[in-house]
């Protein structure tokens, strides 16, 4: 078996411009020492900036490790050589629409969040935890709680829509647009 | 001291007793607040996660407002911070994102407009003297854990903390109103965040950590200055005493809340009612 090459099209996929610093990864494992998920994700910080640089580009969108990023930033701020992997994660993101497993509810918590900022302008968090609640089919965690929160007046009833929301929608609509053209 | 104020989504919701003790300190030092006109969010961490544009363009449309009002930026939340600074990092040297940026908000935006978290304007506006000179009800030496948690410390660049494996920010208030700032190795470890929602045994062991060291290291409470820190530990302390049979009982407040205290103003303006685990006995009251 033959050394695996080092494989750039991946690399140039996700930092061009060599912004985020990954071909300076020294693999001195500082970055996995402190990740706040060390114990439970499946490619730990140092691997996933190996594996990108070696290409393993299926394998990354398989892997539990991108939905379980918590951005915590700790890698990125001990790495002696500045390697940003959590951003690195967010353009593995940009890649893939699919989740493995239970993490799934990862991605329909951030879409639940994303729509009621394009509907509102800002986050309803009850409606925005009722829409997730439906799409991840996830009813009874923290049901128990509502009740003590709501008397607490932890949330709010009703949206508050300003005059933002237009201006935010507008955002949403300029963005998409500049991805389905490729930039 | 006039600021555009960034309440953030948080604020007017789970974290409503931040904004009330933000405002309600705020007015005692003279700091004044006007709040940011027709902000909207900064995208928080489903923005960054999804695309770079979107996460740079939501918090820039708020700044190009600050920068149209000439008035620097100041907010509480420790995310929305995050990525209100995050955005102008990105925008600075970056012509086509500034570009597009501009495009997707409609307005030019010079990427100049300062972010400032609260507790900088307390530390480095205010300062610690003029504090000190206004405390009426001191802590007395209740035994505090400052938790800073993840975006107030880190990445480097954005921090608000000269050192963020140690950073003293929180605890030098918390000396300055007579409080004993504990010290302890997590306080800038992670809650969590948001996955106390999609992956919430996972928040419930990293915060039995953090709350199981703060009491071992002596607190008697936790100061925070993050809606989601405050949440976490807060409402989830209950289900891990039960799951751990550990009794914690750690009162979990905004820094602002000990501040307000400290300044005279009522529990009522603070929002110390809306606390889940009861402060009554760090507090000397029954509620």
């Amino acid at each position: 078996m033959s050394a695996p090459a080092i494989e750039k099209n991946l690399l140039e996929k996700l930092d061009p411009d060599g912004r985020l610093n990954l071909a300076a990864c020294l693999q001195c494992g500082r970055c996995s020492s402190g990740c706040a998920m060390r114990l439970e994700t499946d490619i730990l910080p140092h691997q996933l900036n190996r594996m990108i640089l070696l290409g393993m580009e299926d394998d990354l969108l398989r892997s539990k490790a991108i939905w379980m990023c918590v951005s915590c930033q700790t890698c990125v701020s001990r790495c002696p050589m500045k390697v940003d992997t959590p951003a690195l994660i967010d353009k593995l993101h940009s890649i893939t629409r699919t989740a493995p497993g239970d993490l799934n509810k990862v991605r329909v918590f951030n879409d639940a969040m994303l729509a009621s900022i394009r509907r509102f302008g800002r986050v309803w968090e009850l409606g925005m935890m009722a829409m997730y609640k439906l799409k991840a089919l996830d009813f009874f965690t923290d049901l128990g709680k509502l009740p003590m929160m709501l008397r607490k007046g932890k949330f709010a009833f009703l949206p508050r829509v300003g005059r933002g929301r237009s201006a935010v929608a507008r955002i949403f609509d300029r963005v998409h647009r500049a991805r389905r053209a490729g930039l | 001291m006039k600021y555009a104020f960034f309440p953030g989504c948080s604020l007017e919701s789970t974290a409503k007793d931040y904004l009330m003790s933000t405002q309600a300190v705020a007015e005692a030092l003279g700091i004044q607040l006007e709040e940011l006109p027709d902000w909207t969010c900064c995208g928080s961490t489903p923005a960054h996660a999804t695309d770079a544009l979107l996460a740079a363009a939501l918090p820039a449309r708020n700044l190009a407002i600050a920068e149209s009002l000439g008035q620097d930026v100041v907010v509480c939340c420790a995310a929305c911070y995050g990525r209100l600074a995050a955005a102008n990092l990105a925008l600075s040297g970056d012509e086509s994102l500034r570009a597009q940026v501009t495009d997707a908000i409609g307005h030019e935006y010079s990427g100049g407009v300062k972010v400032r978290h609260f507790l900088q304007v307390l530390r480095e506006e205010v300062g610690l003297a003029e504090i000190r000179d206004r405390i009426v009800r001191p802590l007395s030496g209740t035994k505090v854990a400052c938790y800073y948690g993840c975006v107030l410390t880190r990445p480097k660049e954005l921090s608000i903390v000269d050192d963020p494996e140690d950073p003293q920010i929180m605890e030098e208030i918390v000396s300055a109103i007579g409080g004993e700032a504990v010290e302890w190795p997590f306080k800038t470890e992670c809650c969590g965040a948001s996955f106390s929602i999609t992956r919430t045994d996972t928040v419930k062991r990293l915060c039995g950590e953090i709350l199981k060291m703060a009491k071992e290291s002596g607190a008697e409470c936790i100061a925070v200055a993050c809606p989601l820190c405050q949440t976490n530990l807060d409402l989830r302390q209950a289900d891990i005493e039960k799951a751990t049979g550990e009794r914690i009982g750690l009162p979990v407040f905004y820094l602002t809340q000990l501040l307000g205290r400290a300044l005279g103003l009522s529990d009522e303006a603070l929002g110390i009612g809306k606390l889940m685990t009861d402060p009554g006995k760090v507090l000397g009251v029954g509620l």
